[in-house]
């Protein structure tokens, strides 16, 4: 395994994350918006503690958006030319996309825990947590959302169409999960639709470390983590199939005009 | 030759093809080429746009495999062991590969990293090298913030960071100013000098190939002369002579039984005389020289064979 090229894609990914301060501050006020003014104003309505039964949502929002920012900046990377540099690297292809996956998934756990931290502070999370599982919860999902976003970096060529990747990945990914519901009290079709999306079982495990006791999980930890395991690895390997094609690397290599793909 | 031969490429070249072709369906960018460059030769690879230069640097980098033939690089079969080619090679492409957004340190520790290097050798190495390639003082800017011609040198800088046995520079001084192609020549050769690397290069500037030991000239995928520079310049001819005038066609229908065929290169006729053509020359003048409003005999240079090989015109 090619340690030092790896960790050189994570270092540059957290350097990136960090600089990026707006990208920051808006990665941690997204998910309170939800929490605190969305969460208050469903909680007029549904009743009970809708607030807590949205706290694993939110920080799986931090992830999923974390993690699809860091792998789509592969494209950016693309684009910009930084792509060549590790095109050039002696390592074989895929583990460019090893590489990316874990600095994505690495960014969006700092995140989730940075959220995590703020979540404490306005005292919706620390009793009641599953410390240890909460640890693996966090690893599992931003490995399974970086997953979901290398392959929709593998799939789109271009950043223009980031708009659709929102509209098309993120929207559907985010609200056809757990995140705002129990997914068992859905109709059908969705609740089929939320059990075959990766991401539902990141936000159920989530449910299981923090309302240790009064969770309102609909799967089990050990299909939780299998799932979010399985999709990971499952993403990576056609991710790392669609990087290893030649003309995913337009427009970084050179073909003749008119000749594309 | 004492070189172990393998299917056509030379083992002990730096870098070795034979046959090697790239194809985009029905479109061949390199058709059957044959290369054999010695360790530490500086060697040009000219011709004129779409001629299959760029296509050939990156198949002998590995960032695409060849449709047919073979290509070597420091020894490694280019198809069959990509990693130690890229361990063995440099490459400057035409684009910078250069995140703009970290400074010059942060660009040369990624790019080292990649290449396996541990920090320490990183550091000492980057030192060496912005010093030599007149960086040292912008270390901790912005790559974004730096001018073309020092981005060019960074991105050189990139390349040779960890000491490949071959650099390969792709139009390595394409869109800069005279003031700063002369520089990045300077580095390249204090590079040269320092190292002893081999150098593959391909330029559209013509005088910076006067210095290569070795050029070839390829046109359409094909290589269709090769020589050192000085030599491939005497081969054209002795003489240029070069003619203007109102009736172009009749002069250059008059002068071709006698001179051969004519380059022709926008209001302008080009021909190419042997040396003891002089005399001709001057009958020929005497004769026609009346009907031209330019009559100019000069000696060649390697932008003259560039365009008789760009017109598909054989130099020999």
């Amino acid at each position: 395994m090619p340690v030092r090229p790896i960790y050189a894609v994570l270092e540059r990914e957290l350097l990136r994350m960090v600089r990026q301060r707006t990208r920051l501050v808006a990665a941690m006020v997204r998910p309170l918006i939800w929490l605190l003014v969305i969460g208050g104003g469903f909680a007029a309505i549904v009743g009970g503690d809708y607030r807590s039964f949205l706290v694993p949502g939110v920080l799986g929002m931090t992830m999923l958006f974390g993690a699809m920012l860091a792998a789509l900046g592969t494209v950016y990377d693309k684009e910009s030319g930084v792509m060549r540099m590790m095109l050039v690297a002696p390592m074989a292809r895929a583990w460019l996309v090893v590489a990316k996956l874990i600095s994505a998934a690495a960014a969006a756990a700092v995140q989730a825990v940075l959220l995590l931290v703020l979540l404490a502070l306005l005292g919706y999370a620390g009793s009641g947590t599953a410390w240890g599982l909460l640890a693996a919860a966090i690893a599992a999902t931003s490995f399974a959302c970086a997953g979901i976003g290398m392959l929709t970096a593998s799939f789109s060529r271009t950043l223009e169409n980031f708009a659709g990747i929102m509209n098309f990945v993120i929207f559907p990914v985010f609200f056809l999960s757990g995140s705002l519901y129990p997914v068992r009290e859905l109709p059908p079709v969705l609740y089929w639709t939320a059990t075959l999306n990766p991401y539902t079982y990141g936000v159920d495990l989530l449910k299981h470390a923090l309302l240790v006791g009064r969770s309102t999980a609909d799967f089990s930890v050990a299909v939780d983590l299998a799932v979010l395991v399985a999709a990971t690895l499952a993403s990576a390997a056609v991710a790392s199939w669609r990087f290893s094609r030649e003309s995913a690397y337009e427009p970084m290599i050179h073909v003749p005009a008119g000749r594309a793909r | 030759m004492n070189a172990p031969q393998a299917a056509g490429v030379s083992l002990n070249a730096a870098v070795s093809a034979a046959g090697l072709v790239k194809r985009y369906g029905e479109v061949a960018a390199v058709e059957g080429l044959d290369l054999d460059i010695a360790p530490g030769e500086f060697f040009g690879l000219l011709g004129p746009n779409g001629s299959g230069k760029t296509t050939t640097m990156h198949m002998l980098a590995t960032l695409i495999r060849p449709s047919d033939g073979r290509a070597t690089v420091a020894g490694y079969d280019v198809a069959k062991a990509p990693v130690q080619v890229r361990a063995s090679i440099g490459l400057v492409f035409q684009e910078s590969a250069l995140d703009r957004t970290l400074t010059v340190a942060q660009n040369l520790r990624f790019a080292g990293l990649l290449h396996d290097l541990p920090p320490r050798a990183i550091e000492e190495r980057s030192r060496e090298l912005l010093e030599l390639f007149d960086l040292a003082e912008r270390r901790d800017q912005p790559v974004g913030t730096l001018s073309g011609g020092m981005r060019r040198a960074l991105d050189i800088v990139r390349g040779v960071l960890h000491e490949p046995r071959c650099l390969l520079l792709d139009e390595p001084t394409i869109g800069l100013d005279l003031p700063n192609r002369r520089r990045i020549w300077r580095f390249i050769e204090r590079l040269r000098a320092r190292t002893g690397m081999t150098v593959l290069l391909t330029t559209h500037y013509l005088e910076e190939a006067d210095g290569c030991d070795r050029v070839v000239f390829i046109r359409r995928g094909r290589l269709v002369e090769s020589g050192a520079p000085r030599e491939l310049v005497a081969r054209l001819g002795r003489h240029i002579l070069e003619v203007e005038g109102a009736d172009l066609d009749g002069l250059v229908a008059a002068l071709e039984p006698k001179l051969g065929s004519a380059l022709r290169e926008g209001d302008a006729a080009h021909f190419r005389c042997a040396e003891d053509d002089l005399a001709l020359l001057s009958r020929l003048q005497a004769e026609m020289g009346g009907k031209a409003s330019v009559w100019r005999v000069r000696r060649p240079n390697l932008n003259d064979v560039f365009l008789w090989v760009a017109a598909g015109k054989r130099v020999a």
